[in-house]
């Protein structure tokens, strides 16, 4: 059997394991199109001088596709991820005929396909619901979202290999995903020379909602191929995949219960060498 | 060939040497039992067996293989049959998604609905795999590992936690699916269950083999001592015995001797000719738990059912 319907088959059943956990399907693709009705809704036809007097709503459109591809490639993920290692099932992938590498691309494609679904959402509700064109630099988007869902997608395997738990996993993400956009400029746009914008462009979060906007609206003397995000975006995804490589496990972190008791008396703790 | 061969294997994490020095063979068909408490160093045995642990020394053979040769791995895995101890199947899948994907893995699966069968699942097969018992989910795992067609089957702490009908039945299950000649290398902490289902089991104790053989005739239980026990009434005097009997109150006699046919001979004609009532006459040889405890100096453990000691 060709390893590529192998790899197939298993983009299926992560496809299969996510439609049909409802919670998550729900947070992961739902947030992105309740965020953008909820905050389009409230500011969108507000005015931004960071925007040199846009509106709004063009600005949360293309955030909100970042933050789909983000969301889905790296906190999803993430999370995902340490809750498989620690739940045993890496382990019994790396025990069955299906090849790792198999099994990251069809993590990978699964991210992808996510990401795919909440962009076209999104870019729909914008255009027939609040009048947004689409976007300006079509193909340009198109590499913007693939080396975004490549570089977060390493974000996403090197962060589980940093998370030390399962019940930390998904907190910690989140809370650390979200404060991110926050500060990266999701929320509200923030004008190219504030401190803010400075501090955070030193993380991959604020380029690729910079990078996705400057592909899908025209603006004056820029650029929509935004090069020097990818470059960023793509460095940080190569020292991720770095990360991921050297500490990458397929067995749990953490023992289960019972660690660390060890048989003690009658010889059996004696004969253990410490070297 | 056999099945498995293993030489000095050793291994050690972080200054703890799990495995000292582990030798044994396990013959192609057969059900090979290691036996040994938690911390022992049998799951890291069998991991490295499978392939998921690199060894630090030794020769290991499985189906011809070296499990370490990452060039071979996969054609290994594909003959290879895995039941691990934590349940662990993506929850939101029904039984019959989860098989069909495993078999999907393999050169020639079993088909699902002889899987669904065998393990007892087949009215469940369209259910969630979250919705199911704590038993089913187990019998879920057993037909992950067999839906392969598995010429080597690896079962580690398979009824761990289990209550005592629910192991006999997961017992039921792999007697029903080992009868076609697959090897089978199981590893657990109960007695009983080495006995119910090896054809040979090997007793490890931090880190080493301590005894080797079938469960009847482990560590010479079957030649050693006997313990044989009866009752007689107050009225009657003491039976010419050829060893010492310990008695206790009520008239309970209890003699541990290798002579036991003297002493059940010297005891059964003197009660024919007196005509005397011997009540609970029973002649026991020595548990298996005796025999471990014999062998490693200390009671086996129950209790902890978890392996972590020796996982890092």
């Amino acid at each position: 059997m060709g390893d590529v319907v192998l790899m197939a088959r298993q983009v299926y059943y992560e496809q299969l394991n996510f439609w049909l956990n409802p919670i998550g399907a729900v947070f992961t693709v739902g947030f992105s199109v309740i965020f953008l009705l909820l905050v389009g809704s409230s500011a969108g036809h507000q005015r931004s001088s960071a925007l040199g007097g846009g509106l709004l709503i063009s600005y949360y459109v293309p955030g909100f596709i970042a933050y789909g591809v983000m969301a889905a490639c790296f906190n999803s993920l993430t999370i995902n991820l340490v809750v498989r290692r620690e739940m045993g099932l890496l382990k019994r992938v790396r025990l069955s005929p299906l090849p790792a590498w198999a099994m990251m691309a069809a993590v990978s494609a699964n991210a992808l396909i996510i990401s795919v679904v909440q962009v076209v959402l999104v870019l729909l509700i914008g255009r027939f619901g609040y009048g947004v064109p689409f976007p300006h630099n079509l193909l340009a988007l198109v590499v913007v979202l693939v080396v975004g869902a490549a570089s977060f997608t390493a974000l996403g395997l090197g962060t589980s290999t940093l998370v030390p738990n399962q019940e930390a996993g998904a907190p910690i993400t989140s809370v650390v995903f979200f404060v991110l956009l926050f500060l990266s400029g999701l929320w509200f746009p923030l004008a190219a020379s504030s401190g803010l914008a400075k501090f955070s462009s030193y993380l991959p979060v604020r380029h690729m909602i910079v990078a996705v906007y400057d592909a899908s609206i025209a603006q004056k003397g820029v650029s929509s191929w935004p090069w020097h995000d990818l470059v960023v975006m793509a460095a940080w995804g190569v020292v991720a995949a770095a990360v991921a490589a050297r500490r990458w496990s397929w067995a749990p972190r953490q023992a289960r219960s019972g660690r660390g008791r060890r048989l003690s008396g009658t010889g059996a703790a004696g004969r253990r060498r410490s070297q | 060939m056999p099945a498995v061969v293993v030489e000095h294997l050793a291994k050690s994490y972080e200054g703890n040497q799990a495995v000292e020095d582990v030798t044994f063979e396990v013959a192609e068909g057969e059900v090979f039992a290691l036996l040994g408490p938690n911390g022992a160093g049998k799951t890291t045995v069998i991991e490295i067996l499978e392939g998921f642990r690199r060894r630090d020394r030794g020769r290991v053979e499985v189906l011809g293989y070296d499990p370490a040769n990452q060039g071979t791995s996969r054609e290994l895995r594909e003959h290879m049959g895995v039941v691990l101890q934590e349940l662990a199947v993506e929850p939101f899948l029904s039984v019959r998604q989860a098989l069909t994907r495993n078999a999907g893995y393999y050169p020639n699966p079993r088909p699902v609905d002889e899987v669904l069968e065998l393990v007892g699942l087949s009215e469940k097969s369209d259910d969630r795999v979250k919705s199911l018992s704590g038993g089913q989910q187990r019998r879920l795992d057993l037909g992950l590992g067999i839906v392969g067609s598995p010429r080597l089957l690896f079962l580690d702490e398979p009824t761990t936690g289990f209550d005592p009908s629910a192991r006999r039945g997961a017992w039921e299950v792999v007697r029903a699916l080992t009868g076609g000649g697959t090897t089978v290398v199981l590893t657990t902490h109960y007695m009983d269950e080495a006995e119910a289902l090896a054809d040979r089991v090997a007793v490890i104790d931090a880190g080493r083999i301590v005894a080797e053989g079938a469960p009847g005739s482990l560590g010479g239980r079957d030649v050693g001592e006997t313990t044989i026990r009866f009752r007689l009434p107050g009225t009657a005097g003491a039976p010419p015995l050829p060893v010492d009997a310990r008695v206790s109150g009520g008239g309970a006699f209890e003699i541990k001797t290798d002579r036991e046919v003297e002493v059940l001979a010297a005891l059964t004609n003197w009660a024919l000719r007196e005509q005397v009532d011997v009540v609970g006459l029973t002649v026991e040889r020595l548990t298996l738990e005796d025999v471990y405890l014999r062998l490693t100096g200390h009671a086996p453990d129950a209790g902890d059912p978890s392996g972590a000691a020796e996982r890092q």
